[in-house]
């Protein structure tokens, strides 16, 4: 097995990932980036592997990026799962080329975000998905998810996909946004100049979606073999779902629902960094010093979306910072390293102050978790039903680990990376606790199924 | 004030649960309190054999009887996937006949039926076990339940008989008057009782100090691993016999859940003792890992591409002589049953019964003596 020996090891790369690479190996520090993708980019600056003309800027900027660091002597790993990081940070990977090592000084966590996803009736249909995954079919091939979409949930993000979508020759055909534009979300988005022309510009193509709704939410997937209409009720302003007056659009293919993202915390949730909640930043987050990206466990830092989702400008900040701090942390630094940190904090704060109120904003109604009925299945790899969930809670387990234990939802191969922020919600409802309070199921190694052959390999001992 | 009960136990893992369900057939008033989840520490991780095989020769009567009990609970509550799949232990080397002999003469004479098989024999109990084993004995009473639903159905069991159940609610203290428990302190609250048991695996001892009881358990890291989920690939619980010395002597499971996923572990000889916190459950360590993957596909050379799962940490109650402290200890109506050791999942049902016995003050079926709280101290003084 290959081993790696290096400064810093920088798990996900996408702009956190590599703003971090970049400031790290400036100052000096030898740097690997470990990534899962084809090519590093992240969902934000996701490469197109086919080669095709950039769909926008961002592939450009992505692009760039990318170059920039491999100028820098960067190792890039790229195709590679971690599956483990030990207590002595030795991380475990496996790639095109079989399983390797990296045997890092200190550790960045950059691993990004995940859709968040709440069970509702027939969300288990085919041709149901996330945004998130809608766009990452249009970005990785110019693939649309169906020749009739309808783009739902909450949030900004619903916009960005439908821009993607509108320039693949495929633009949505229905947008179902379950926040009403109201008052608040002017009068934060004047507090923000800096965004009006982004924002001007994805309204644009929100406005040329045939069939916008603001306060009306998916009720109901429809079709046998896969989604071919989907039922949508009105929020009414005291939050309740109309069912009463709810509508029926016929004739899609597609259904592209989501609910915003949630940090994916599970390599520093295994290096037992320290976690807080707030529904603002996406539920749990790995806690970090703002000003290093230090979080509670010597060498390890974290930044961009997994110490709380604020997007790609705090992306890039939060990586460029802790880039710095890690490497100033072993000894390399670079030219002026303390205005490099005084600029980029300068610029992380008023963006993260712009994120977490869009997020407050768009904070997905209290009603939401309680769409699935009792036979919806809330866990798919188990085939779990809130009807099971609901029974297990009631007798006594109280929290998601306990629901888990008695039924076995998020045990399965995803281990509740899909189905355990919806389950957390629907919990907290039916014990009438908070989602916080019901907690979220540890991970454990491995991160990601891996072959036992591979296991094998990796820990027989090695020569380093 | 939480209301008062005739007796508190001290634990929701399966021993606490077997005792509040034997207790509440006595028609006693009783408080279940735990600190977490019902079943959520030691008893979930658990590889939940239900068997007499290659176990504790004094203890056999007692085995017996707990192998009986739960196929009792299964036969009136099937809902915790109870199946009697028998057990086979490999040999590696022709050195652990001996030891395998014994083990067999032994269950014989208490009226058991186990038998050493070649290893084309064992191909046709286990298709898959195809690895170069020397022969393995074969027990046809073993059987495997899912420890989390098995915890459930004792609970909902005592629970239909009036059980009380209160989680989340850590016992911090025993509460005395003179030289007589009268309740514990949790988080919840005060809880009157006239009998306490404590049922809290590793945490046990930690309880019983505050009424300056003494006991010598301490928590020992378990852990084991999962792939995920299978066809049905193993029909039987496969573990490695228990040999007196030997190169490889160590303790091995490995058995397939009903949910497919196959459960695993190997622990090698001097990889037991690890000491720690059951309070801090750390990942499992990367010799543990090898070990287990060696040794899982040694014996299933075709399972090399099944993919890994998941892993799990917990903290087993262990005692200088690995059998359980069951029964009265220190201030008058405290009582306790913990000290697993890694196998208090059969005998949990039979210490259920030797506490309720005890409580309700009639003769126990069982030698009670093995399992007698003071016995340490006792033999000091001889």
């Amino acid at each position: 097995m290959k081993v790696f020996k290096t400064d810093i090891a920088i798990i996900g790369g996408g702009p956190a990932g590599l703003s971090a690479a970049l400031a790290a190996a400036k100052a000096g520090a030898r740097v690997d980036i470990i990534d899962a993708g084809f090519l590093p980019g992240g969902q934000y600056w996701m490469q197109d592997p086919t080669g095709a003309p950039p769909l926008s800027d961002q592939v450009s900027e992505g692009r760039d990026a990318i170059a920039t660091i491999r100028a820098a002597g960067v190792t890039i790993h790229s195709g590679a799962e971690v599956w483990t990081v030990f207590p002595d940070l030795k991380i475990g990977a496996n790639g095109p080329d079989g399983p390797f090592e990296i045997v890092p000084r200190a550790i960045i966590v950059a691993s990004g975000a995940h859709d968040r996803v709440m069970p509702f009736p027939g969300w288990t249909l085919p041709g149901v998905m996330t945004p998130g995954a809608g766009q990452r079919l249009a970005k990785l091939g110019g693939m649309s998810a169906g020749d009739r979409v309808v783009l739902a949930g909450s949030g900004p993000f619903l916009l960005a996909v439908a821009e993607t979508l509108a320039k693949i020759g495929k633009p949505p055909i229905a947008l179902i946004e379950a926040k009403r534009t109201n008052a608040g979300i002017l009068a934060h988005m004047a507090r923000h100049p800096a965004r009006w022309r982004e924002a001007a510009r994805l309204l644009a193509t929100a406005r040329a979606i045939p069939d916008r709704r603001a306060g009306w939410i998916v009720t109901e997937a429809l079709g046998t073999e896969r989604v071919t209409a989907v039922r949508i009720a009105p929020i009414a302003t005291n939050g309740v779902i109309a069912h009463d007056d709810a509508e029926v659009i016929a004739g899609i293919d597609a259904l592209l629902v989501g609910w915003g993202f949630r940090p994916m915390i599970e390599v520093t949730a295994l290096l037992r960094c320290r976690h807080e909640y707030d529904r603002a930043q996406g539920g749990w987050f790995c806690a970090t010093d703002p000003k290093s990206g230090r979080t509670s466990v010597e060498h390890v830092y974290a930044a961009g979306e997994v110490t709380g989702i604020a997007g790609s400008v705090p992306a890039r900040l939060s990586g460029r910072l802790a880039g710095l701090a890690a490497a100033a942390d072993l000894g390399f630094i670079g030219s002026d390293p303390a205005a490099a940190q005084a600029e980029a904090v300068a610029k992380l704060m008023p963006a993260r102050r712009f994120a977490y109120g869009l997020g407050r904003l768009y904070a997905p109604p209290e009603s939401l978790a309680d769409l699935a009925q009792d036979d919806t299945v809330l866990c798919r790899c188990e085939e779990v039903t809130k009807r099971d969930v609901a029974a297990a809670l009631d007798a006594g387990t109280q929290a998601v680990s306990g629901a888990k234990m008695w039924t076995r939802a998020g045990m399965g191969r995803c281990q509740g990376r899909v189905c355990g922020w919806g389950i957390a919600e629907i919990a907290a409802r039916i014990t009438s606790t908070t989602p916080e309070a019901a907690g979220f199921n540890a991970p454990r190694i491995p991160l990601r199924p891996v072959p036992l052959s591979v296991v094998l390999e990796a820990t027989r001992e090695v020569e380093a | 004030m939480v209301a008062g009960a005739d007796v508190i136990v001290v634990g929701a893992g399966v021993v606490g649960a077997a005792v509040a369900e034997a207790l509440s057939r006595t028609g006693r008033s009783v408080h279940v309190v735990e600190q977490g989840l019902p079943g959520g520490a030691v008893s979930g991780a658990s590889l939940a054999c239900i068997g007499t095989h290659m176990n504790d020769e004094e203890e056999l009567p007692f085995l017996k009887w707990c192998c009986d009990e739960w196929a009792a609970f299964d036969a009136h509550t099937p809902t915790f996937e109870y199946d009697r799949c028998g057990q086979l232990r490999f040999l590696k080397q022709e050195s652990e006949l001996n030891s395998a002999r014994h083990w067999i003469d032994v269950e014989r004479n208490a009226g058991l039926a186990p038998e050493l098989l070649d290893p084309a024999e064992v191909r046709r109990i286990e298709p898959l076990l195809t690895g170069p084993i020397h022969s393995a004995t074969w027990s046809p009473n073993s059987a495997v339940v899912n420890p989390f639903l098995a915890v459930r159905m004792l609970l909902e069991t005592a629970q239909a008989q009036g059980v009380r159940l209160t989680s989340r609610a850590p016992a911090t203290k025993l509460r005395l008057k003179g030289d007589r428990v009268i309740g514990v302190e949790t988080s919840a609250g005060p809880i009157d009782g006239d009998h306490v048991v404590i049922a809290g695996g590793p945490w046990t001892a930690k309880l019983a100090a505050t009424a300056g009881v003494d006991l010598p358990i301490v928590p020992r890291k378990a852990q084991c691993l999962a792939t995920v989920s299978q066809p049905r690939s193993i029909r039987t619980v496969v573990g490695a016999c228990k040999a007196e010395g030997g190169v490889d002597a160590g303790y091995t499971q490995i058995q397939q859940a009903m949910s497919g996923q196959i459960l695993f572990n190997t622990v090698l000889e001097g990889g037991v003792t690890a000491h720690g916190s059951p309070d801090a459950v750390p990942e499992v360590d990367r010799a543990f890992i090898r070990d287990s993957v060696e040794t899982l596909l040694f014996l299933f050379p075709s399972f090399a591409e099944i993919e890994l799962l998941r892993s799990w940490v917990r903290y087993e109650a262990v005692t200088p002589d690995d059998r359980f402290l069951t029964g009265p200890v220190g201030p008058d109506g405290l009582y306790i049953a913990a000290g697993d050791g890694g196998v208090g999942f059969c005998r949990s049902v039979g210490m259920g019964r030797i506490i309720a016995d005890q409580i309700e003050g009639r003769p126990s079926p069982f030698r009670t003596d093995l399992y007698d709280p003071a016995r340490f101290e006792r033999r000091q003084a001889a």
